[in-house]
């Protein structure tokens, strides 16, 4: 992982730069990794609840395990996108910063590729949980227990499959950035 | 091929594929999906992809990755770490090195409220190493400190490291936990010791100049007692929830982080775009791990299904090393992965392979999992990707030090480290007395 | 000879009892009935405890073929086998494994609902598990049914309806950490069953053991996937299909040993502990009161079914129907509404 320092700066991409689409579109996956943000919030409220009611009630909330493993789910890859585009996925640094030292196109377009794999990747994981979404829908698939509480997968699902395709498109993004730079053209950060 | 060769042949490309820069956790996919595909078929490894995204994170358990990092976050911007580093120093002003030792302490405590060593390095780094330099102390020194001092925030509870390490070898993860504590309290003696060794033997690796005696106005105990008791509250509130029946790990770092909050916003620490914030940068942390968790246990099924793990554990227990030799080679290929990889990457390769082996070795596995994790965050320090290192530079924001500089000032501490390895393999105990009891 | 490669897996590490009999029952009968004729040799890859899937996709990674063969947990797969989870609706109605699994086989030839519930999904049922019996394990003794009210007890999922009407809250958790949930007074007990609660040393913790014969649970099957069934040689079919009957029958015959011999062992090893180990046995009044102090679990389950599509009401009075016939005496019968 990259080091990280305790208080992120708030390095939004200097906006004048970028083409209108791309603009829009960051802003659309800044607002998915939102939701997911504000899932987080949600999460430890939940489960502080489950702490209070079992301490002051006696006993445990329905669901609250199922639904927080499912939002734990649902918040990574609702923050996909956005970690992709702030490249912080965990890798070692030292051949490219090598080659990139004295070929900067090529450790670019090496980055491309590896953004490639990115996109396959993830647009299997996404294809595979299409698959998944379907069967949840026709199963009418659910956490909890019948006649005490339950809640339906599918909305927590259809989020899942959104934050995958969107991180899916990210990857192609980053992609198209590096190879740009390899061919040599104007840098545009993403 | 055999399943067994597909699975040796799938390391090898892992391993070439991250030398090579590729995101560790895209290259554990790619090869365990080509892996799948040729042991089994092509149908199975995409159903498998799909399984391992949806339900491999699907704990409950792991829901303490964001809180836990939170909560580290929040305690930094809250100025706790600050304070708790101020008790250290007044206590320890008159011993020789001192600040170098209240370092080493004010991280024992802080680490147990803080379940990444990133956090500790990132705090400290800006609290200590300033104030170190400022009394004569080299500044090689002073990183080194704080380098060496963060793996500390791994290993004394609550622990990131121990929680993975506890999904993986289904320990318990309370149990887990009060195994750190006594190596951690064994390697803070040690890194005493360490400090004070150079300074009298070597004095001028320690300090710059004759350091400065610290001059501070007289501080009463109570203004003292009120700067600890913060981070009391929050050892409080985390380890005394935890072990005195209120919480689970999960509700333990959910209510360390609301308390956390508490305290920053009853200090006026945080305004509202700090704690937006805050919370981004959680979601960050947290998608990296998660990934990386979800990728190796697409990598480490794939070895399972290649039956690699089960003739490794035949051949490496039934020849002539034995289960010791066995410990050897284990813990020696940790710290070499250590030079390249970061921790949680580590385990994830390693565990899978190993678990097996040592389960049938007939060892201890919490006690296996204490030594996996120390050797592991032995990584931290080491060249050429050395996180807790890094995350200093960055943190110091100081272009004339060099990470150089900062990984030879973490040197002695490597080798108390490894020295806590020997004496925690000669004394089982120390590790899983606590965790037994 | 020819030799086959299959992987088997599971959830679930072998130290499970009925984990740790495919192994030494349902695979070593496969092999044995093979060797006989020497025509074909199965080569297994074991993947068990969890290695190649979790818990909670024990039905999909046989459907979907990441396994060949394998232990579907059917109580974490609620909304996919609904019907099968009609016994733990129906406490109270058998305490005797052998014979609650062979009602569900036969309900499994005969009842089309049933058994289409399980192939539907790609798998091919071999042989059926279930648990030992339910009873109370607690920190503080109970002498009757009213000590329960108020009680904090571990008794995740449906087990916490079991506790409906006795005024004991249920706390949620898993085996894996009932014994630090009661140590630090999450919860004052549990509901489980002699086989978790002796490895986990439970006991321990709470020493004090109340025998309600709650009674046992029909909990999964051996499967192995359609497809790799499919490419398998007639002979070898034939040898699992034996190797599948002959696991169920040794795995109830088992649980009924195991369960009896957990209690002996529990007091053996907790007899020095302070306090000791101690069972006692819940009153007949006492149980029976439990139980018709119950709200009508089955026949809420059956409803609910019922507005799935599926036969629940039809499906609950075969099941209790096949428990009386061979000799069963629930302890209410709840096919029959009140
Ligand atoms: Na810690
Ligand atoms: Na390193």
């Amino acid at each position: 992982m990259r080091p990280e320092t305790d208080i992120p700066s708030e390095d939004a991409p200097a906006p004048s730069r970028e083409p209108l689409p791309l603009r829009l579109w960051n802003h659309g996956v800044d607002g998915l990794a939102a939701l997911g943000t504000l899932m987080i919030v949600v999460l430890m409220g939940m489960i502080f609840a489950d702490v209070l009611a079992r301490n002051l009630i006696g006993g445990s909330l329905p669901l609250i395990s199922e639904l927080g493993a499912l939002t734990l789910v649902m918040i990574v890859f609702l923050q996909l996108g956005t970690t992709v585009r702030n490249d912080r996925l965990a890798r070692t640094e030292f051949f490219l910063d090598a080659v990139g030292a004295r070929r900067p196109r090529l450790a670019a377009f090496v980055t491309g590729f590896w953004h490639l794999s990115g996109v396959a990747v993830c647009a299997g994981i996404a294809w595979s949980t299409w698959g998944i979404l379907m069967r949840d829908l026709s199963a009418r698939n659910f956490i909890g227990i019948p006649g005490v509480a339950t809640m339906p997968t599918w909305p927590f699902r259809s989020l899942i499959l959104l934050g995958i395709a969107v991180a899916t498109l990210q990857f192609v993004v980053q992609a198209a950035i590096a190879f740009r730079r390899a061919a040599g053209r104007p840098e545009r950060r993403a | 091929m055999t399943g067994i060769e597909i699975g040796a042949f799938a390391i090898a490309a892992l391993i070439l594929l991250i030398v090579l820069g590729m995101p560790i956790g895209l290259g554990m996919i790619v090869v365990s999906f080509v892996g799948v595909s040729f042991i089994r078929n092509e149908t199975v490894a995409m159903r498998m992809i799909g399984a391992v995204a949806n339900d491999s994170l699907r704990e409950y358990l792991y829901a303490v990755v964001p809180l836990f990092v939170l909560m580290g976050l929040l305690v930094t911007a809250s100025g706790v770490g600050k304070d708790t580093f101020d008790v250290f120093e007044r206590l320890l002003r008159r011993v020789r090195a001192g600040l170098g030792i209240a370092t080493v302490f004010a991280n024992a405590v802080f680490a147990s409220i803080t379940g990444i060593s990133i956090a500790s390095a990132s705090v400290f780094s800006r609290i200590a190493v300033p104030e170190m330099v400022r009394h004569g102390y080299r500044r090689r020194f002073a990183t080194g400190v704080v380098a060496g001092s963060s793996v500390l925030g791994m290993l004394i509870p609550p622990s990131l490291l121990m929680i993975v390490y506890a999904v993986l070898a289904e320990e318990s993860v309370g149990r887990m936990f009060l195994a750190g504590i006594g190596p951690g309290l064994l390697l803070s003696v040690l890194f005493s010791i360490t400090i004070l060794l150079m300074a009298y033997l070597s004095p001028k690796s320690v300090f710059d100049r004759e350091p400065d005696l610290i001059h501070q106005d007289p501080v009463s105990a109570l203004a003292l007692a009120g700067k600890g008791v913060p981070i009391v509250v929050l050892v409080t509130l985390v380890l005394g929830g935890l072990y005195g029946g209120f919480l689970n790990p999960t509700e333990a770092g959910a209510v360390g982080a609301l308390g956390a909050l508490a305290i920053a916003l009853l200090r006026r620490s945080l305004t509202r775009g700090r704690f937006w914030s805050l919370l981004v940068e959680t979601g960050q942390v947290t998608v990296s791990v998660l990934f990386l968790i979800m990728a190796a246990t697409f990598f480490s099924r794939m070895l399972a299904m290649s039956g690699l793990p089960n003739a490794l554990a035949e051949t490496l227990l039934q020849s002539t090393i034995g289960p010791y030799g066995f410990l050897l080679i284990f813990l020696v290929l940790v710290i070499v992965m250590g030079f390249l990889i970061d921790s949680i990457s580590i385990m994830l390769i390693l565990l899978p392979i190993a678990l097996p082996v040592a389960k049938a070795a007939g060892f201890d596995l919490i006690w296996f999992g204490v030594l996996t994790v120390v050797a592991v965050e032995i990584g931290l320090l080491t060249p050429p990707f050395g996180l807790s290192v890094y995350t200093i530079k960055s943190a110091l924001g100081d272009r004339t030090l060099k990470v150089g500089e900062i990984f030879m000032g973490a040197t002695p501490f490597v080798f108390a480290m490894i020295a806590a390895l020997a004496i925690i393999i000669a004394f089982p105990p120390i590790a899983v007395w606590l965790a037994r009891l | 000879q020819e030799t086959i490669n299959l992987t088997v897996a599971s959830s679930h590490p072998l130290a499970i009892p009925w984990v740790g009999m495919i192994k030494t029952h349902f695979m070593a009968e496969t092999d044995r009935i093979l060797a006989e004729k020497g025509n074909y040799k199965i080569e297994w890859n074991e993947a068990f405890g969890g290695t190649l899937y979790k818990a909670n996709a024990t039905l999909s990674s046989v459907s979907e073929g990441v396994t060949d063969v394998g232990w579907v947990f059917s109580f974490l797969e609620v909304p996919k086998l609904p019907l099968s989870q009609v016994s733990s609706y129906a406490p109270f109605s058998t305490a005797n494994p052998p014979v609650q699994l062979e009602v569900m086989w036969d309900l499994l030839q005969t009842n089309d609902a049933f058994r289409n519930e399980w192939e539907q999904h790609n798998i091919k049922v071999l042989g059926l598990t279930g648990t030992d019996g339910y009873d109370l394990y607690t920190k503080q003794p109970i002498n009757s049914l009213a000590d329960l009210n108020g009680m904090k007890l571990s008794a995740p999922g449906v087990l916490g309806s079991w506790l409906r009407g006795t005024g004991a809250n249920a706390v949620d958790g898993a085996l894996t950490t009932f014994y630090t949930d009661i140590q630090t007074g999450v919860s004052d007990g549990v509901l489980s069953l002699a086989l978790g609660v002796f490895p986990a040393k439970i006991y321990e913790v709470a020493p004090y053991i109340t025998r309600v014969r709650i009674g046992t649970a029909f909990s999964g099957a051996v499967a192995v996937n359609q497809d790799s069934w499919d490419g398998l040689p007639e002979e070898v079919q034939e040898a699992m299909v034996a190797a599948g009957q002959f696991y169920t029958e040794s795995h109830g015959k088992d649980l009924l040993e195991r369960h009896e011999a957990a209690f002996e062992k529990m007091v053996e090893a907790g007899a020095s502990q302070n306090p000791p180990v101690t069972i006692s046995e819940m009153s007949m009044e006492d149980r029976q009161a439990w139980v018709d102090g119950l709200p009508d679990l089955a026949g809420e389950w059956a409803a609910d079914a019922e507005t799935r599509g599926l036969p629940g009401k039809e499906f609950l009075k075969a099941y209790m129907e096949g428990l009386r016939a061979r000799g069963e005496t629930p302890a209410r019968n709840w096919d029959q509404a009140q």
